[in-house]
C-alpha cells in the first residue's frame, strides 16, 4: 500500500480525527484514486472494529471513527460518483416500531457500509409495513434489526410475520441485536442470528451474503 | 432480635453481615405503585393519544409548564413510590425525584438540561416514561446561552419533597435519594452521542467546564439530601451497553474521576451511603468505581452478561453488591419455582458474608407484582443468617 493510504488507514484506526480530512486530500492530491483512498479508510475501519473486539476501543471510539469516517467520505463522495464500486450485498436496517434508540443501529450502519455493503438505514420507529416495502423496492438481501426496550420486542415478531405474507421470509436473512435481545428471542421468532455489538454484525451479514 | 430495614441495609452497604439479606425497590412504574397503594390511577395518555384530547392539551402546555404542575405531580409521585415500597415490605427504596419535564407539545417532552423526548403511553393507558430521542445543544455557545434557572432550584425543590417523605417513611424504610441524570449521561444526551464522542476529544476544556457545573450541582443535591435527613443516595448513571463501557476506562477516569470522588466524599462527609447505578457490561468500570468510593454498585445486569459470583469475587470485599435480578424474564413471566430458584442462586452467589441486597436491575413495565412479592417471599426463606444456601 502506498505511503498515503498507509497514512490515512493509520489516521481512520488511531481515532485521529483531525488529520483524517487533511490526510485524504493529501493522497488525492498525490495521485490516489479516490477509490483506493476509501479502500484505506474502510481498513482502518475494519481495524477500529479489530480493537474494539479485542476490548481495546469502546463504543465512543466506533463512533469517533464513523465521524472521521464520513469526513473523509464526504470528500470523496464527488468523486466517486459514476465509480462501480464493489457491493457485499443490501441490508434493511432500522430500529424497530415503538423504539427510537438508534445509538446501535446507526454503528451497525456506518461498520455495514464501510466494509462494502450497500446499506438502506430506515431510521427509528419503523412499522414492519415500510420494512417489506423497502425489501421488495431495494430487492434487499438481508434485514438488521435494532430494538433496545424490552417491551418493544413483540415488533420483531410483527415483522417477520409481515414478511412472511408478502412472501419475502424466504428471500431474506434477518439478525436482530439491542439490549434486550436474547437468543430464546431470536429462537422465539425465527431469526437466523443474534449480534452482540456492531462488528459482530458485520460477520454475520458476511455470512449472509456469502 | 431481629434488625431494623435501617440497621440491615446499612450493614449490607458497610460489608458487615446482617440478620437477613436485604432488598431494595427501584419500581418507577404509576400502574404497580398506584396497585399497591389500592388508587385508582387517571390514565391521561389520551392527553397523548386521543385526536381532540390531544390539541386541547397542546393548547395547555404552555400553562402546564409555567404554573410547573408536573413538578409537582412528581413531589407526591415521590411520595407514593416510597409509600408503595413499605407497604410492599421492602428494607430499602431508590426514589427517584424529577421535577424536570417541559411539554413544548402533547406529544414531546423536553427537559431542564437540554434534552427531548417522544411521550409514550403504556399498556394500561398512562403516560410512561419519556423515551429520549435527542440533544438540544450542538455546543459551548448552546450551553452558555442555556437558561439554567431550574437546574439550579433542584436542590431546593428536592430539599423540601425528601423532608417530607423522610418524615413519612424514614423510620420504616432505607431511602436512597436520586434524581436524574448523573454526569456522564448528562455529558453526552444533551449533544447526542456522535457530538459528544468528537467533543470529548475536540473541546476538551470546554467538556471539563461543563461537567464541573454538574459535579457542583450533584454536591448540592447530595447536601440537599443530607439535609433532609436521608442516609443514603442512588448515583444513577448509565456508563455501560452490553458491549461495555460508552467510553474508554481511562477517559472516565481523566474527565469524570476527580468528580466522582468529589460526589462520594461530600456523601460520607454528610454521613451518607452512596451506590451507583449503570446498566451494561460494567466490569471494565466495576474496580474503578471501588477505587472512587462508591459504597455500593447496583444493576448488574445479567442480560448483560454480569455475573453476581464474579463481581462478589472481583469487588466483593470492596463495596456492596445491589441488583442482578433479571427484569426481562423473572420478574416478568417466571414460575413462582423459577423466581425462588432464581434468587436463592443470586444469595447464594453474593450473600456470604453479607454485602448483597436483592433488587431488581431497573424499573420497567413489564415487571409483575405478583413475581416482585414472591422475589421477597424468596428472601425471607433464603436470606437469612446464617445462610444456608
Amino acid at each position: 500500500m502506498a505511503e498515503q493510504l498507509e497514512k490515512v488507514q493509520a489516521a481512520v484506526s488511531d481515532l485521529d480525527l483531525d488529520n483524517i480530512a487533511p490526510l485524504v486530500r493529501e493522497a488525492l492530491d498525490a495521485g490516489q484514486a479516490p477509490k483506493d483512498v476509501l479502500g484505506a479508510m474502510c481498513s482502518g475501519m475494519a481495524k477500529v472494529g479489530e480493537l474494539f473486539e479485542q476490548g481495546e476501543y469502546y463504543l465512543a471510539d466506533l463512533v469517533l471513527a464513523g465521524e472521521g469516517m464520513k469526513e473523509g467520505v464526504a470528500i470523496l463522495e464527488p468523486l466517486l460518483v459514476g465509480e462501480a464500486l464493489e457491493k457485499k450485498g443490501k441490508v434493511v436496517a432500522c430500529t424497530v416500531k415503538g423504539d427510537i434508540h438508534d445509538i446501535g443501529k446507526n454503528l451497525v450502519c456506518t461498520m455495514l457500509s464501510t466494509s462494502g455493503f450497500d446499506v438502506v438505514d430506515l431510521g427509528v420507529d419503523v412499522h414492519e409495513d415500510r420494512i417489506v416495502e423497502a425489501v421488495r423496492s431495494n430487492d434487499a438481501d438481508a434485514v438488521a434489526l435494532s430494538v433496545l426496550l424490552t417491551s418493544m420486542v413483540d415488533s420483531i415478531g410483527d415483522v417477520v410475520k409481515a414478511l412472511e405474507s408478502a412472501g419475502l421470509r424466504e428471500k431474506v436473512k434477518i439478525a436482530i441485536g439491542g439490549a434486550c435481545t436474547t437468543q430464546e428471542l431470536a429462537d422465539r421468532y425465527g431469526i437466523d442470528a443474534l449480534g452482540r455489538d456492531a462488528v459482530e454484525a458485520v460477520r454475520i451479514f458476511e455470512g449472509f451474503c456469502a | 432480635m431481629a434488625m431494623s430495614s435501617i440497621e440491615r441495609v446499612t450493614a449490607a452497604l458497610e460489608l458487615r453481615e446482617p440478620d437477613r439479606v436485604p432488598t431494595m425497590d427501584v419500581m418507577e412504574e404509576y400502574s404497580n405503585i398506584y396497585e399497591i397503594l389500592g388508587k385508582k390511577p387517571v390514565p391521561l395518555g389520551f392527553l397523548v393519544d386521543n385526536k381532540y384530547a390531544s390539541r386541547l392539551f397542546d393548547l395547555a402546555c404552555p400553562l402546564v409548564n409555567k404554573l410547573h404542575l408536573i413538578d409537582r405531580e412528581m413531589d407526591h409521585f415521590s411520595h407514593d413510590r416510597v409509600d408503595a415500597s413499605v407497604r410492599m415490605g421492602y428494607d430499602s427504596v431508590w426514589t427517584m425525584h424529577v421535577p424536570i419535564w417541559r411539554f413544548p407539545d402533547s406529544k414531546t417532552a423536553t427537559d431542564i438540561y437540554g434534552r427531548y423526548y417522544d411521550l409514550v403511553v403504556d399498556h394500561k393507558g398512562n403516560i410512561g416514561t419519556p423515551m429520549y430521542r435527542g440533544g438540544l445543544l450542538s455546543g459551548p455557545d448552546d450551553w452558555d446561552a442555556w437558561d439554567k434557572k431550574d437546574i439550579l432550584r433542584l436542590p431546593e425543590r428536592a430539599n423540601r419533597a425528601f423532608s417530607h417523605i423522610q418524615k413519612d417513611f424514614g423510620n420504616d424504610i432505607f431511602i436512597l435519594g436520586s434524581f436524574l441524570f448523573g454526569l456522564f449521561e448528562t455529558c453526552w444526551q444533551p449533544f447526542g452521542f456522535e457530538r459528544f464522542a468528537v467533543m470529548i476529544r475536540r473541546e476538551k476544556e470546554f467538556m471539563r467546564r461543563y461537567i464541573k457545573f454538574y459535579e457542583d450541582l450533584y454536591c448540592m443535591m447530595i447536601e440537599a439530601w443530607a439535609d433532609a435527613g436521608l442516609p443514603g443516595a442512588v448515583y444513577s448513571d448509565d456508563q455501560a451497553y452490553r458491549s461495555g463501557p460508552m467510553l474508554n476506562p481511562k477517559m472516565m477516569e481523566e474527565f469524570f474521576g476527580d468528580s466522582f470522588r468529589r460526589i462520594t466524599e461530600t456523601a460520607h462527609r454528610l454521613g451518607m451511603k452512596i451506590v451507583v447505578h449503570t446498566d451494561g457490561d460494567v466490569y471494565p468500570l466495576i474496580g474503578w468505581f471501588a477505587d472512587c468510593g462508591f459504597d455500593g454498585v447496583h444493576a448488574l445486569e445479567p442480560t448483560a452478561g454480569v455475573e453476581l459470583a464474579k463481581v462478589k469475587e472481583m469487588v466483593g470485599d470492596r463495596m456492596c453488591l445491589l441488583g442482578n435480578v433479571d427484569v426481562t424474564h423473572i420478574l416478568v413471566d417466571a414460575t413462582r419455582e423459577e423466581v425462588f430458584a432464581d434468587i436463592k442462586q443470586r444469595i447464594a452467589d453474593a450473600g456470604k458474608g453479607g454485602g448483597y441486597i436483592v433488587a431488581p436491575t431497573n424499573s420497567h413495565p413489564g415487571m409483575r407484582l405478583e413475581r416482585l412479592r414472591w422475589m421477597l417471599e424468596a428472601v425471607e426463606e433464603y436470606g437469612h443468617y446464617p445462610l444456608k444456601v
